[in-house]
């Protein structure tokens, strides 16, 4: 099994900041031990192998997590849906998953 | 048996929200309707209407303006109706506060505090119903663009947990909500006489000139590119992937 994490940097070359939470999630629970390959996908260069990727996949958010496994490619753009589902975690604070839940639902906004 | 959210979907498209609020009534014994405490009171008007056993909630963030808690109460008298109010995890709001303060928001994006003060809460609170009603409208942002009448809620779904949500309003402009208002003398949040069209938390909402959208009236601090997760593969030239792609 092999697992890719994608994270963006902003047209404006800014680090995109739920990227940057979702990558200290990984770092303080050490799950980036499991995290094969880290790719960037850069808004300012559509050539960038996060990009391509994400292109390839039919992917339109960021970050997201790629598993292959025998063959097969999965995407995951909730962090802690992936974390549980994949890694085996915890689902760790009901904060972190609602944010999750938000980040990838934008609708939300105005509930 | 399942509910079909395909075929229903389809069938209510063009459907009258009266009508869609009876048919999700009618089809599921737990159903609740969000109420925020701004316009979407013509769906508390709509259900008081048909006379069936429907939870109301609103998410109280504690940081909403007085007038629309004096709003709520109004609601709750003008109709009679038990309007439940969900509260955040005061475990949660008490270390957001003791480590970022109370205006976090303005420094730090309001995602976080959204996340603590409304997202989990109504997770929560959907975690005890089949499905649910929003006041959710296609003309209020371009995130709500293509929001259907009726949808399988892929957000709060759980293993083993199906959850239906319907948006009866999704059709309908700002001008035919306030005219229904109008028509059927439905009590409003005194906010909007003082501009403003789109109504949360105090500190996060502001009134808009007439003839700026709504959504300027939301966390107008924030850059557009730092309120959004997309990724904007629209931008990729196929040139320059399929170039890159030969050359690995």
């Amino acid at each position: 099994m092999k697992i890719t994490f994608v994270k963006k940097i902003l047209a404006d070359g800014s680090p995109c900041r739920k990227c940057g939470d979702v990558q200290k999630r990984l770092d303080e629970t050490g799950q980036i031990e499991r995290i094969d390959e880290v790719l960037i996908a850069d808004e300012r260069d559509p050539t960038s192998p996060g990009m391509i990727l994400a292109s390839d996949l039919g992917v339109s958010r960021a970050p997201f997590f790629v598993v292959e496994d025998g063959g097969e490619r999965k995407v995951w753009t909730v962090y802690f849906k992936f974390a549980k589902e994949v890694l085996g975690g915890k689902e760790g604070k009901a904060s972190d998953a609602a944010r999750d839940i938000l980040d990838d639902n934008p609708d939300l906004d105005y509930i | 048996m399942a509910y079909d959210v395909d075929t229903a979907a389809r069938r209510l498209e063009q459907a009258d929200p009266r009508d869609i609020l009876e048919e999700a009534v009618s089809g599921f014994d737990r159903i609740a309707l969000s109420f925020s405490g701004a316009e979407d009171v013509v769906l508390v008007d709509m259900v008081a209407d048909l006379g069936e056993e429907v939870e109301i909630f609103c998410l109280d963030t504690g940081r909403l303006h007085p007038e629309t808690y004096r709003y709520l109460d109004k609601v709750r008298d003008h109709y009679g109706l038990d309007i439940e109010l969900m509260f955040p995890d005061a475990e949660a709001v008490q270390q957001l506060v003791r480590e970022k303060g109370l205006f976090s928001f303005y420094r730090d994006g309001h995602q976080e505090c959204c996340a603590i003060r409304k997202i989990e809460p109504l997770r929560r609170k959907l975690a005890t119903v089949e499905a649910w009603i929003t006041g959710q409208r296609r003309d209020q942002s371009p995130t709500r663009a293509e929001v259907p009448v009726v949808q399988s809620d892929r957000a709060f779904s759980a293993p083993g947990h199906p959850l239906v949500k319907f948006n009866p309003l999704a059709n309908w402009s700002s001008d035919e909500v306030w005219a229904y208002i109008a028509e059927h003398q439905v009590p409003y949040n005194e906010l909007h006489q003082r501009g403003f069209k789109s109504i949360g938390c105090e500190p996060c909402t502001r009134p808009v000139a007439p003839h700026e959208h709504e959504r300027a009236g939301r966390w107008w601090w924030e850059a557009a590119t730092q309120k959004e997760c997309g990724l904007h593969v629209t931008n990729i030239r196929e040139a320059d992937i399929k170039h890159v792609r030969e050359s690995a």
